[in-house]
């Protein structure tokens, strides 16, 4: 289990727990539910690349406490 | 600007009508080539020819959100506001599905709730197949009556979020609007008809259009009512059962029919009946007749037929020389009937919820409510 930040530099920044197998779609929907945005709506980045939905975290190599960038469609 | 909205445009829901497609996604339109080159200086006549060349409707799709044409004539119709006649041509029209569907969509967005039930509901009778884009390219295989479905009971469609609308029940309760009669209403009584010449005594088939929408009608209340009452009368395992077959009804048949079975479940008899065919349980029945006529009897005071009421009457007192004919019957289904649900329940908390930890108890639960595994 995993901790992950996500800040929108607009003042919402979200710590979300997720599983390292979970896909970047999986963690779209559990900021959607956190955040109230619509997980579609949501784009996470890591300076320019943007990440795909169906690309796990573990591949992404994305670790405990790492901090992903927040924008919207 | 191209981008302004005509100024004699009245405001809708106290905004520019521009914005009731959000910023981002306005954004993007505005930044098409499509909306450039083609929605250029378009009117209501031009805009008739450039909607009858649609082909396919959607929201943005794609790693860039690209908004599909349809998108784009949406947003030309909101920022030229046609007058109502007009929009109502476009829905009636039988030729251009297409044109048909951005009318409507166009009055969901800017009509009032009785002009949305009333002109979107005879639409539900058009079974034509439409193309739908979807986000990420593909196109996939929906209709017509789908996609009214969608516009009048969710909140958001092709990406743009529809402004709230009340529901029908209400509308109903004021008299703004009449009850509902389905295309397929005939063949719903022909069915009850059938079903109520194959059972013992008479059903209550008052057709409830009311509680059609998922909105809290009052005939929920009456649900909940019985479901308290229940408690009192009966012991636990009944209350199970009814949760099950409650349940049961609402996730078999879309739409219609499962309204219709609500309708059936209000009335839980129809689906006891079923089962005790099956499974022979004469005591379940007479206790679940003599409940249901408790129930029927209160409900009697807000259903439409009182012809009904005297039958059952009738039936009642026969109902009761028959419960104490036939007390003794095996008690042993109802104990194992216990144990799968026991064993259900506890299925379900392997999904992680009961976690010592609270906060994680907390993200597992949202995560079963998504779809997702708990957290490891």
């Amino acid at each position: 289990m995993i901790e992950v930040v996500l800040n929108d530099r607009l003042g919402k920044k979200v710590k979300v727990k997720c599983n390292e197998d979970d896909t970047i779609g999986d963690l779209k929907k559990l900021v959607a539910a956190q955040t109230g945005t619509r997980s579609e709506k949501i784009r996470i980045q890591k300076w320019y690349n943007v990440y795909k939905d169906h690309i796990t975290l573990k591949d992404y190599e994305i670790h405990d406490g790492m901090g992903l960038e927040l924008y919207y469609n | 600007m191209a981008n302004r909205t005509d100024p004699s445009a009245k405001s809708i829901r106290g905004t520019n009508p521009q914005n009731l497609v959000e910023k981002i996604v306005r954004t993007k339109i505005y930044q098409n080539t499509y909306w450039k080159e083609q929605c250029f200086g378009l009117t209501a006549e031009t805009l008739v020819d450039k909607a009858m060349e649609l082909d396919h409707i959607g929201g943005t799709f794609g790693g860039n959100r690209k908004p599909t044409p349809f998108m784009c004539l949406v947003m030309k119709m909101l920022q030229i506001q046609p007058e109502k006649e007009i929009v109502i041509e476009f829905i009636k029209n039988d030729d251009y599905k297409y044109v048909r569907i951005l009318g409507a969509f166009y009055l969901r967005l800017t009509g009032t709730d009785t002009d949305v039930y009333q002109y979107l509901e005879p639409l539900y009778n058009d079974y034509r197949k439409l193309r739908r884009k979807l986000p990420d390219g593909n196109f996939t295989l929906t209709h017509v009556d789908e996609v009214i479905d969608e516009l009048l009971t969710k909140d958001y469609s092709c990406d743009i979020a529809m402004p709230r609308i009340k529901k029908r029940w209400t509308l109903e309760a004021t008299g703004s609007l009449e009850l509902r009669k389905s295309a397929l209403e005939e063949d719903f009584e022909e069915e009850e008809e059938k079903e109520e010449n194959d059972q013992v005594d008479g059903m209550d088939e008052d057709v409830h259009d009311r509680d059609y929408y998922h909105g809290r009608s009052p005939a929920r209340e009456r649900e909940r009512d019985r479901r308290r009452d229940s408690h009192r009368y009966r012991d636990r395992d009944y209350d199970r059962d009814h949760d099950r077959d409650r349940d049961y009804d609402r996730e078999r048949g879309r739409g219609r029919d499962r309204d219709r079975d609500r309708d059936r479940d209000r009335d839980r008899d129809h689906y006891r009946l079923r089962d005790e065919k099956d499974y022979g349980r004469d005591r379940d029945r007479d206790r679940e007749r003599d409940r249901d006529r408790r129930e029927r009897d209160r409900g009697r005071r807000r259903s439409r037929s009182r012809s009904r009421s005297h039958s059952r009457d009738r039936d009642g007192g026969d109902r009761d020389h028959k419960r104490h004919a036939r007390s003794i019957s095996p008690r042993r289904p109802d104990r194992e009937e216990l144990k799968k649900k026991k064993e259900k329940k506890k299925e379900k908390k392997d999904d992680g919820t009961d976690h010592p930890d609270p906060e994680i108890a907390e993200a597992n639960r949202l995560r079963a409510s998504l779809g997702l595994k708990p957290l490891k």
